[in-house]
Order: structure tokens, then sequence, then C-alpha cells
């Protein structure tokens, strides 16, 4: 009681001044809608030029700050590493997997046909990543969503039989790899580390952007896989609260 | 090609890259295979970074990535600016990386690949932040090492003990990555530039404003979490109590102290144009901020009877020294910083790995549990060691830490920061001597209410072990007393290579001129360096830096003995002086919600200065 | 040069995430930072980031949840245990 007392005491003022520190400090930015910094209206006016792709996000990302995202992919990888690290040691064995099913017959005919097409729209914005919105982090992403649907509308079984760990792992390590492999092959053929050393193609295909095509589908099938993998490892625990072998909820 | 710009990206690219492979292949390799490749990638690391040092002693090297030269000014790509002290602080995480990872062949019962990716990218991750010249590139590398360390710090996650302090570090340090971020943020919306060389550019010849002054207030307090610098060290020591010191060492050895040297790259490039008008505040903040650490630290230290803890705190002291050094804001203040952080570095992974053998050995890491259990075949070497750190720290001339405390001080000029400093060097060499003397001379009572904690398991975050089983075995020995003791020997061995004070202020020298680094990475044109002020020929330690080395060493051999024997002082003393060391104990008291305010408090302090002196 | 639908899916992502910290209950809160996550997909939208928009939909409305549904079970599930063993 007093403790907690004490910290609101304590709490109230500081956060009044931080907020004012904060205020003061974003009142002086430019306002909103002012025109562009350097660096974007470079980008705006040469990108095209320069790397012949049209979404320039994916440009920014797979290319001008490529390392950047290097870095932020080795990030999702350690996480996963992290997280089946932590989980894997904490965890009794487990045993039998149960035979859980998905209750309703509305789950299971929509999942069934949601499956394939959340695997296609994520396959999708992969590919046109570096055309228009989206790209290899988001349409990996969408991908394990499709993991995820297997279990929900199928079965857990069904969700780990589907999408073998040490498959999942190979990709993801293989994903990151990928990736900066090709910062390495760029530094063989005699450019800077992740240099766009490829043809950079046509504008507007499928076919343009060289580097950024290929480092695209490296970060989506790392996500990808990373997204499965920490599926597994919470669903593994989730799956310790259900009742085993029983079936996840009487059918009626 | 050939040329050792090629090896930039290397040094981050080669562990990463190993990491990725391992977790590929990991189930097709021989058990030792994980071993082998990190250790492979380790000495890859180590080598390149110190080929680096060598490269760049005259021009630094500046690397952009994927070919983005600027274009009139704007960088359009990420750069590294490789200059001898960063590519010295990479070659030291490499250096502890291997000594870690030799010591973890023995020490884990059963460790999979996941341990040795970890490892790595934790490894890069360092590397990357120290190398750094783009302020988010430096965010994302704090992020890659954060996130490694927390799974890291968590590895023994079935104990208890274990979880509650992974967790306050993961929950402490996530809340300073993002005040980081939010810092960065607004520099960015003020400048429109992420290049550090760019925004100290754009920044240079307009009055600070708002936006510049709180992000400078939210990077610092963001950098400073990470560094352990109080009141932002709360996670410090509950986190070091868990982690498994192989890891530990690479902590308290290189991970935290990383972050002061980048703060100090920071403020030069990005920052100190735009501040010059304010550096006396500037200074004084930091200067605050330093001594707090310096006496919290010292004094915490003296009040914890396990050793992992006592490491925790002698890091937050000796970081104290360290900010000290930077906040003068002075090439030789920053030599001196630069020169600690290596030196103790070298130091704190070796006491951590030593801990590590004597847990192992005598089966608990608690000084008065373990009292006068040293006393035995084999005990010699560990209590040496001990005993020698315990002297480094307490800036026994004319080692390691003596010659960098010493610059410092004397690049301070300020008889009362060299008491200050003198009082911090007592205190954690005290710490150390007590110890070794406890445990391996059986000096002192068994029992202590002023340093005892709350019961807990013994041997938090450590891997379980039949004690005294392997150590008769002499390579078992040799295996896990090698690494500190090769530590040890370099931590003390480097000072006396000759000239290497004024190396490092020369080196300190080139990051106080940022201009001549922005005009270098903007244009690529290299201006030549001014002439260092003040520069008298060689560096001999002055009157004050003499002082303090007595001082601190009289001091400490004095605490030592008096934490040892208080307890014969009459009743009254011993009650005066239990209850102050009960409320600051009670302060450290490990709830994640009590460090949040205290982060908060401290945001809003050193905020609220900052806007009113120096706008 | 802020127009009135700016200003409404700011208003609503400032509500939602108020609202995301005054929940107490855990499930329900999952609930609601899922709706958060909604306003935020419709605010990169607006301020013309969709690629952001596309991740923002992704990690806030699948996998986030996912993960924090699993937790909470895992967590509740052990903490019952416990308790009836006492």
């Amino acid at each position: 009681m007093s403790r907690r007392r004490l910290r609101l005491l304590l709490f109230v003022p500081v956060a009044a001044v931080l907020a004012g520190v904060l205020m003061w400090g974003l009142v002086g930015l430019p306002s909103f809608g002012s025109p562009p910094h350097a660096y974007a209206a470079y980008l705006l006016k040469h990108e095209v030029g320069q790397r012949h792709v049209t979404n320039i996000p994916s440009a920014i990302v797979f290319d001008y700050r490529g390392w950047d995202t290097l870095g932020e992919e080795l990030i999702l990888f350690t996480s996963v590493m992290g997280t089946a690290l932590l989980l894997r040691r904490g965890r009794e064995d487990t045993g039998e997997r149960p035979r859980d099913k998905a209750a309703s017959a509305a789950v299971r005919h929509a999942g069934a046909f949601l499956v394939p097409v959340v695997l296609l729209l994520g396959i999708w914005t992969v590919s046109y990543g570096y055309l228009t919105p989206g790209g290899g982090f988001q349409g990996g992403l969408i991908c394990s969503g499709a993991a995820l649907f297997l279990w929900i509308a199928g079965s857990y079984r069904l969700h780990r039989g589907l999408t073998p760990t040490p498959l999942v792992d190979a990709a993801e390590g293989s994903g990151a790899a990928a990736y900066i492999a090709t910062g390495l092959a760029a530094l063989a053929a005699g450019q800077a580390f992740l240099a766009g050393f490829l043809p950079s193609g046509t504008v507007g295909s499928l076919l343009s952007g060289g580097t950024i095509a290929l480092l695209n589908w490296a970060t989506g099938l790392e996500v990808a896989a990373a997204g499965v993998l920490i599926f597994h490892e919470f669903l593994e625990e989730y799956i310790q609260t259900v009742p085993n072998p029983s079936p996840r909820q009487e059918e009626r | 090609m050939a040329d050792a710009s090629t090896l930039v990206p290397l040094t981050v690219a080669v562990p990463l890259i190993t990491a990725a492979l391992l977790a590929a292949v990991s189930r097709w390799i021989p058990r030792r295979g994980p071993d082998l490749a990190a250790l492979a990638a380790a000495v890859a690391v180590t080598v390149m970074s110190v080929a680096l040092v060598v490269a760049t002693r005259d021009t630094p090297i500046v690397y952009w990535f994927g070919g983005w030269h600027p274009v009139r000014g704007v960088a359009l790509g990420i750069d590294f600016v490789v200059e001898p002290a960063g590519a010295s602080l990479a070659a030291l995480s490499g250096v502890i990386a291997v000594a870690s990872l030799v010591f973890s062949w023995r020490y884990f019962e059963e460790v999979g690949h996941l341990y040795h990716t970890l490892v790595l990218t934790l490894l890069a991750g360092m590397v990357g932040f120290s190398l750094s010249g783009d302020l988010f590139n430096i965010f994302v590398w704090l992020e890659l090492m954060s996130v490694a360390a927390y799974a890291l710090c968590g590895y023994q996650i079935h104990q208890s003990g274990v979880v509650q302090g992974a967790l306050t570090f993961a929950v402490l340090n996530t809340i300073g990555t993002l005040t980081l971020l939010m810092g960065i943020a607004l520099v960015y919306g003020r400048t429109g530039a992420l290049n550090l060389a760019q925004i100290g550019e754009s920044l240079h010849g307009h009055p600070p404003g708002g936006p510049v002054i709180v992000a400078f207030t939210l990077i610092t307090a963001g950098l400073l979490v990470k560094a352990g610098a109080v009141p932002f060290h709360f996670w410090l020591a509950d986190a070091y109590t868990v982690v498994p010191a192989p890891v530990g060492a690479l902590f308290a050895g290189v991970m935290s102290d990383l972050a002061y040297h980048t703060f100090a790259r920071v403020y030069w490039d990005g920052f100190s144009d735009a501040l010059a008008a304010h550096r006396d505040a500037v200074r004084d903040a930091l200067l605050v901020l330093a001594v707090a650490s310096i006496l919290v630290g010292a004094v915490m230290a003296l009040l914890e009877a396990e050793l992992k803890r006592q490491v925790a705190f002698a890091t937050v002291a000796n970081g104290g020294l360290v900010l000290a050094g930077i906040a003068l804001l002075t090439p030789r203040g920053l030599g001196g910083a630069t020169m600690l952080v290596v030196v103790d570095g070298l130091l704190k992974a070796a006491l951590f790995l030593l801990i590590a053998a004597i847990i192992q050995w005598l089966d608990g890491g608690d000084e008065l549990l373990l009292h006068g259990r040293g006393r035995r075949r084999g005990g010699v070497l560990p209590g040496v060691l001990l005993a020698a750190c315990g002297l480094g720290f307490a800036l026994v001339p004319p080692f390691g830490p003596f010659l960098g405390t010493a610059l410092a001080v004397d690049a301070a000029g300020r008889p009362w920061l060299t008491a200050v400093a003198a009082c911090g060097a007592a205190a954690t060499g005290a710490v150390f001597l007590r110890a070794a003397a406890r445990i391996f001379l059986g000096w002192g009572p068994r029992e202590d209410p002023a340093i005892t904690r709350e019961p807990t398991e013994s041997r938090e975050g450590e891997p379980e072990f039949q004690p005294n089983d392997d150590w008769k075995r002499v390579g078992h020995r040799i295996i896990m007393l090698a690494p500190p003791t090769v530590l040890v020997i370099a931590g003390y061995v480097l000072s006396l290579v000759p000239g290497v004070a004024d190396w490092f202020t020369s080196v300190a020298h080139g990051i106080t001129t940022p201009h001549r680094t922005a005009e270098y990475v903007l244009s690529g044109h290299l201006p030549p360096l001014p002439p260092l002020p003040h520069s008298h020929g060689h560096y001999a330690p002055g009157g004050s830096a003499w002082a303090c080395a007595a001082g601190s060493l009289i001091g400490s051999v004095l605490l030592a003995a008096a934490s040892l024997w208080w307890q014969r002082l009459g009743r009254v003393v011993r009650r005066v002086l239990l209850v102050p060391v009960a409320a600051l104990k009670s302060v450290h008291d490990g709830a994640v919600g009590d460090y949040t305010l205290w982060f908060a408090t401290g945001v809003a302090a050193l905020g609220a200065v900052w806007t009113l002196t120096l706008r | 040069m802020i127009d009135v639908v700016q200003i409404v899916v700011l208003t609503f992502v400032a509500l939602l995430g108020v609202a995301v910290v005054a929940c107490r209950d855990t499930l329900r809160q999952v609930m609601v930072n899922g709706m958060f996550g909604l306003s935020l997909v419709v605010l990169f939208t607006v301020f013309e980031a969709p690629d952001v928009a596309i991740s923002m939909a992704v990690v806030s409305n699948v996998a986030y949840p996912m993960l924090l549904l699993a937790t909470i079970y895992r967590t509740r599930g052990r903490g019952a245990d416990e308790r009836e063993r006492e």
C-alpha cells in the first residue's frame, strides 16, 4: 500500500515533466506535409532510373539501406533462435501429440478453402514486392499465416506434419544465409558488399531489380520459416494445456 | 580488392553467415561442429579487427555498403567509419568471444547449436555497434545484440531466479532501446538524415532548438541504459546474477562499456557542433551521472556477497569512470576512457570466467558460503588471479587501469574528481581482495549481516554438475583456467606497450575532431589532423594520477580489511552502519516497476536540466 | 495540410491505444489490441505507407494475437495446476 502510493506520488510529477519535455521536442519539428528532405527528394527523382524498381520503399529496404535490412533479418532470426532456446529448454517432454480437430464444420470448410488462398496471397506479395507495395517481409509473414490456418482449420498433427521442423529450420537458416551470401557475391564480383552487381532489368517487370529481387526472395523465405517456427514453439506450449490425448473439444 | 576495406563488411558478415548456416545444417553435423565453427568465426573476427586497427592508424576507413557514396553531402546508403578506437573495441569483443567459447567447450553439459548461434549474433551485433556511422544502423546492431543477450541470459530458464533476472533485463533494455529510437526519430524529423556525419553537418551553425535537445536527451538515456549508468543501472545486477558465466564475460567485458564509446561517437559526430556553446552544461550533467555511478557502484559492490553481483556493481563503478573520462569532452579524457574500456573489459571478462571456474570447483558463488573452501590443492592460481583482478581495479601502477585512469584524472585537473575516482577504485579493488582473502585464505568471519542477501539458489544461471568431479583432471583445469589467465595477463601487459597512452589519446583526438571525419565521410576528402592542444611529447602520469593511485591502493587494502572485520566494532557503530546499508539495498529490490520508475525519473531529470540549460 | 480523415484516424488510434492499456482482463486485451492494430493499419494506409500497413495487418492480427493467446493459455493452465496441487 505505502510502497504503491509512494510510486504513484513519484510517478505523477515525473510523467508530467517527461511529457513536457517530449512535447517541447515535438513542437519544434517541421510541420506536417512540409516539403521532403533532401534524401527523399533525391530518391523520388533518381531511384527508378538507378534501380529500375517501381516500389521505392523496396529499393530503400533492399538496396540503399540493404545493410540495415540484413541486420533486421538477423534480429528476427536471432529472436527465433532465442525463443527456441528458451522454450525448448523450459519444456518437459510432451510425449504424444493430441488428436485435436477443429470443432465446427464451418471453420473446417472455410479454413480448407483459405489455406491455399492465403499461401498464394503471400507468395504474390513477395514476388511483386518490388513493383507494388509488399515485399519479402510482408509476404513471408502471410505465408506463415497459411501454416497457422492448417492448425485452425485442420489439426495440430496436420500443422506439424505439413511443416516438418527440420525442413523449416533449414529454410530459416538458408534464407538468412542467402541474404548474406548475396552481399558476399557482390564483394567477390569486385564491388562493395551488397552492391547491385546483377543487371537491373526492365522497369515494371518481374525481372527488374537484380539483387533486389534476390534479397527480396531470401527475406521472404527467412521470414516465412521464422514465422512458422515461432508458431511451432508457441503452439507446442499451448498444446500442453490441452488434455492429452482426448480431442480439443467434443464434437456434437 | 585486396585492400583492407574489404575486411570491414566481413567483420560482421562472417559471424552472421556462420550462425545462419549453423542453424540450417545443425542436424547433420557432428557434435563438436558448432563449437569449432563458432570458434573459427570468432577468431576470424578478432584477426580482421586487429588488421583494421593496424590499417587505420593513419587514416580512417569509410565503407559504404552497396557502394552508395553520398551525393552532394546527402548520404544515400549506410557507412561504417572504422577508426582505431572502434576497431580495437571490435577486436576486444572478438578476443572475449574466443575466450568465452573456449571456456564453454567444457562448461555446459549439453549445448546445442542454438547457444553458438546466439553467441555469434551477439558478437556480430557488438562489432557492428562499435563501427557503424549511421544512427539507425547503430540501433539495428544494438537491437541484434540485445535480442541475443536476452535469450542467452535466460539460458538456465528452469530456475525461477533466472526468469526474473532475464525478464528484468529484457524489459529495461527494451525501454532503453525504444527511448533511443524515439530520439533517432526526432533527429531524423529535424535533419532528414540518419548518417552521423550528415547530422553533424546539418546541425552546424544553428542554435540547437527543441527537437535536437530532446533527441540528445533521449539518445543519451537510451545508450546509458545499455551502459548501466546510475540511475539506469538497475537491470545490470539482476541480469549478471543469472547469466551463465561464459556469456557474462561478454556482458561485463564488452557489451556494457561499448555503449559508452558509441555515446561518445554519437555526441561528437552528431551533436558536438550544435551544442558547442553549451559544453559546460553537457559536461556537468554527465559528470553528475558519472560520479553517481562510481559511488553507487562502488558501495553496492562492497555490500554484496555474491561474486557475480560484485562484478555487476564493479562494472557500474568502472563505467562511471569511463563516463567521467568522456564527460570531460577532451581528447585526453576520451583517450583514458577508451583505454579503460579495453583494459577493464579484459579484467572483468577474466573475472567472470574465473568465477565460473570457482563455482564449478567449489560448488557455490557466494563468498560467505565459500569461506575458506579455497584452501586446498589447486587453489593458488584462482586465488592469485582473483587478487590480481582486485589489485588491477585498485589502480596498481603502472598497469592498465592505472594508466587509463591517470589519463582521465590528469585531463580533468579537478581534485574532487581525482578523489572520487580514487574512492571508486579503492572500493572495487577492495571487493575482490576481500573475496580472495575470504575464500582462499579463510580470513574474516563466516557471517556478515551487511552483505548477505535473502537466500536464493546459490548457483543461479549456471548448469548443473557434480562438483569436484571433473576438476581433478588436469586437462579440464587447464581449459577452465587458461582463458581467464590469458585475459588477466593481457589486461596487465597492454599498458606496458610503449606509447600506448599517447596512442589512445591521438585516437581519441581523431574522434573529437568531427568536422574532419564528416568531410571525409561526405566528400571523400580528408583534411589534415590539427595538432593536439596542450601536448607535451610523451604522456607521463602527473601528480593527481599518482595521488589517485596511492589513495586507491592504500584505501583498497584498508577497506578490504575493514569490511572483513568491521563487526568487531561496537554494537552502536554496527547499528548505525546497517541502517543506510539496508536502505541502499532496498532500492535495488528487483521490482521491474520500480526500476522503470527510476529510469523515467532519470530521463525526466536529464531532460529538464538540458532543456533549461542547452537552449 | 491535415485533413478530416487523418484527424479521425489519429483520434481512433489514440483512443484504442489508451483502451489497450486500460483493459485489465488479458483475453479481452488481446481483442482490443487487435482492434488497435487495425486502426494503425488504417492510419498507415491513410498516411500513404501501404508497405507498413501490410506488415502491420499481418503482425497485429495474425501473428501477435496467436502468440499472446498461446502464452495466456499456457500460463493460466500452469497457474491452475499449481493451485489445484496446493
